[in-house]
């Protein structure tokens, strides 16, 4: 074959390529890349009462600085982020080493353990607003039973955070258990019996062996919790709708308010592209754990 | 003292016997090869030693010590894996250093220990780094630092060459052998290589579904056989056996009928037992140039290894070897005469393999 034909057979390859692959550039960016730039765009626009629309250049961003909401909604969804984080990540890891050392559980046990995250969260929020319910539910009966006082649980202004965490906690640890459970499975077996000759006793084998092989792996459970809870909605939507007051209005539900209920869709792009920010930021924050940690 | 005591030993795994009934006795400060082809129960024996694997019944003594029942940390042995089985985020310092620090060793007598081995080993460039960042050989010196450190009664080694390439296999067996000249320590290595069983041991146990089949020196395993066995799975390339038979006051191939050179010893315990196999190393064949004196073959193959060469042939119906004079360089197809050399001839029981004496 000449220089000239083999070049047009490989021109000829490219364009065959292009064309096959089209179709998924086209989805990509009309699904995700569209959005964004729309978002963005919005964040810089205006919209009046009366639907007029504006250049507002960064308006909307100096506004948030300014917004004692905006920073009410960034604390709770801080609070709430951290505390179900470690909920998660504690009970997960340990209820993948259970799941992991009782090797006879039933099988249908163990795929109990880990249902609850297969429910929509709006059955699950809806489920706990029963159990939770200061005067009806299981919650204060099982209380009152041991003799102590009844809670407002989701009610109280002080209680709703740690409520709303246990609820979403109660829902995602197992999903966190499987995801370290798939760890522990692939860890080495002779590493183990190395540290038994060496004398290693449970609690050492756990806090110098496995714990540090498993880091790698809870770091990207971490990753995949992160980007759900700090854009926490249909758990609070369903139970709190961010009250009693704003007691638990995170960024997420207070941009949802901005744009869908006070249509000020400038604004709530801004708001969500904030928080698509810290989002990434600490995305970006546990990549950098993830390498420092790998072996 | 740090002899290991084996009596009848019988491991189950559940309704399958791995290990019938097991007696051995190691002595202090020996190399103890276990040898066999895969799933004989050499690594099971290792491990039950090391106490990573419980004896279904039987006894096992370290140095006075029954340790049937004690816990692989209180056995005081170590132990290097097939894979090294290093901590894979721990330094090659905190490799080293981790059971010393465990049993409460001070800082000082570690980092000594430590240093120490490690340059026994030339590891020393190497204490910052982690396993990842090791190539295989130097893994393996880790793996061995890690347990020299720890001064135990016994090493155990679980095949620990398998993962490297020949030419540094060759080179780490040397280095283990000098090791255990210098530590002076009691040493079990597990093989199926038995090269490594014959360059490395003081005596070799060659194990063949659980049972010991020989335990003696290299030389005797390797010269005095007990069985067809120990003869063909020692000796590379393997033993050749033919059936034999002792008709007309000689000694002839049973398929074929052609007359085999067999002299003094080896023919009277053939007369003696009217069929046997016979068995002749491929080292152990002589070319001859009259044929009368041989075993006329046909060449099959030819293969120069330049220490010498390797002539394959069939006879009687078997696939033969003969490793001959590196000058000699039959073609394919020539016919060549073979004969025994004297007195390196080997003859079994035909019905159950044990050799004839």
């Amino acid at each position: 074959m000449s220089d000239a034909a083999a070049t047009l057979a490989q021109d000829r390859q490219k364009l065959e390529m292009s064309a096959l692959s089209a179709p998924a550039v086209i989805f990509t960016v009309a699904m995700i890349a569209f959005p964004v730039v729309y978002t963005v765009w919005l964040g810089f626009q205006n919209f009046s009462s009366t639907g007029k629309q504006s250049f507002a250049g960064l308006a909307n961003y100096s506004k948030l600085v300014s917004d004692y909401e905006f920073w009410h909604g960034l604390w709770v969804t801080i609070a709430l982020y951290v505390l179900s984080l470690v909920l998660q990540l504690v009970f997960g890891v340990w209820l993948a080493l259970v799941l992991f050392h009782a090797k006879r559980l039933p099988g249908i046990v163990r795929s109990l353990f880990i249902s609850p995250f297969m429910m929509p969260p709006v059955v699950a929020g809806m489920m706990w607003l029963v159990i939770l319910d200061p005067s009806l539910g299981a919650a204060n009966y099982v209380l009152q039973t041991f003799g102590l006082p009844p809670s407002d649980w989701l009610a109280s202004p002080t209680w709703v955070i740690p409520t709303v965490a246990l609820i979403d906690s109660w829902q995602w640890t197992p999903y966190v258990a499987l995801i370290v459970l798939g760890g522990l499975q692939s860890l080495p077996p002779s590493v183990y019996e190395a540290a038994q000759i060496d004398g290693a006793s449970p609690f050492k084998t756990f806090q110098r062996i496995t714990l540090p092989l498993l880091l790698p792996t809870i770091v990207t459970a971490a990753i995949l919790r992160s980007v759900d809870l700090l854009r926490f909605f249909d758990i609070i939507y369903i139970t709190t709708q961010g009250g009693p007051g704003n007691a638990s209005n995170t960024l997420n539900i207070y941009g949802f308010r901005v744009g869908f209920e006070f249509f000020n869709i400038g604004y709530a792009s801004a708001l969500m592209l904030t928080l698509t920010a810290i989002v990434f930021g600490a995305v970006l924050a546990f990549n950098r754990l993830r390498g420092a940690v790998a072996w | 003292m740090a002899s290991i005591s084996i009596r009848n030993l019988v491991k189950r795994y559940g309704n399958f016997t791995v290990i019938p009934d097991l007696n051995l006795e190691i002595a202090d400060h020996e190399f103890v090869v276990f040898v066999g082809p895969s799933g004989c129960g050499k690594s099971t024996l290792l491990r039950i030693i090391a106490g990573l694997e419980p004896i279904s019944s039987g006894e096992l003594y370290i140095g006075d010590k029954r340790v049937n029942g004690v816990q692989a940390a209180h056995r005081d042995i170590a132990m290097v894996f097939q894979n090294y089985a290093l901590y894979p985020h721990m330094k090659v310092y905190d490799n080293m250093s981790f059971a010393l620090e465990l049993r409460g060793v001070s800082k000082a007598e570690i980092d000594a220990r430590v240093k120490r081995a490690a340059a026994l080993l030339h590891i020393e460039p190497y204490l910052d780094r982690k396993p990842k960042e090791l190539s295989g050989g130097q893994r393996q010196r880790v793996a061995m630092g890690r347990a020299i450190v720890r001064n135990p009664k016994a090493f155990l080694f679980d095949e620990p060459l398998s993962n490297l390439d020949a030419k540094l296999r060759g080179q780490v067996r040397a280095e283990i052998k000098a090791l255990s000249q210098e530590l002076k320590t009691t040493m079990v290595f597990v093989t199926h290589d038995q090269i490594e069983a014959m360059t490395m041991a003081d005596r070799i146990v060659v194990l063949q579904s659980g049972t010991i089949q020989q335990y003696d020196t290299p030389e005797t395993v390797y010269e005095r056989p007990a069985n067809q066995f120990v003869a063909g799975f020692i000796g590379s390339p393997a033993m050749n056996f033919f059936p034999v038979a002792w008709r007309q006051e000689r000694a002839i191939l049973s398929q074929g009928g052609m007359v085999v050179p067999l002299e003094g010893e080896s023919a009277g315990r053939l007369r003696l037992a009217g069929d046997a196999v016979l068995g002749i190393r491929p080292e152990h064949f002589a070319v001859t140039t009259e044929a009368a004196d041989g075993i006329a073959v046909n060449v099959k193959l030819v293969e120069p290894l330049g220490s010498d060469t390797l002539i394959h042939f069939d006879l009687a119906g078997v696939s033969a070897i003969a490793r001959v004079d590196p000058s000699l360089r039959p073609k394919v197809g020539d016919r060549i005469s073979l004969r025994p050399q004297p007195g390196k001839t080997h003859l079994f029981d035909a019905s159950n393999g044990q050799v004839l004496r």
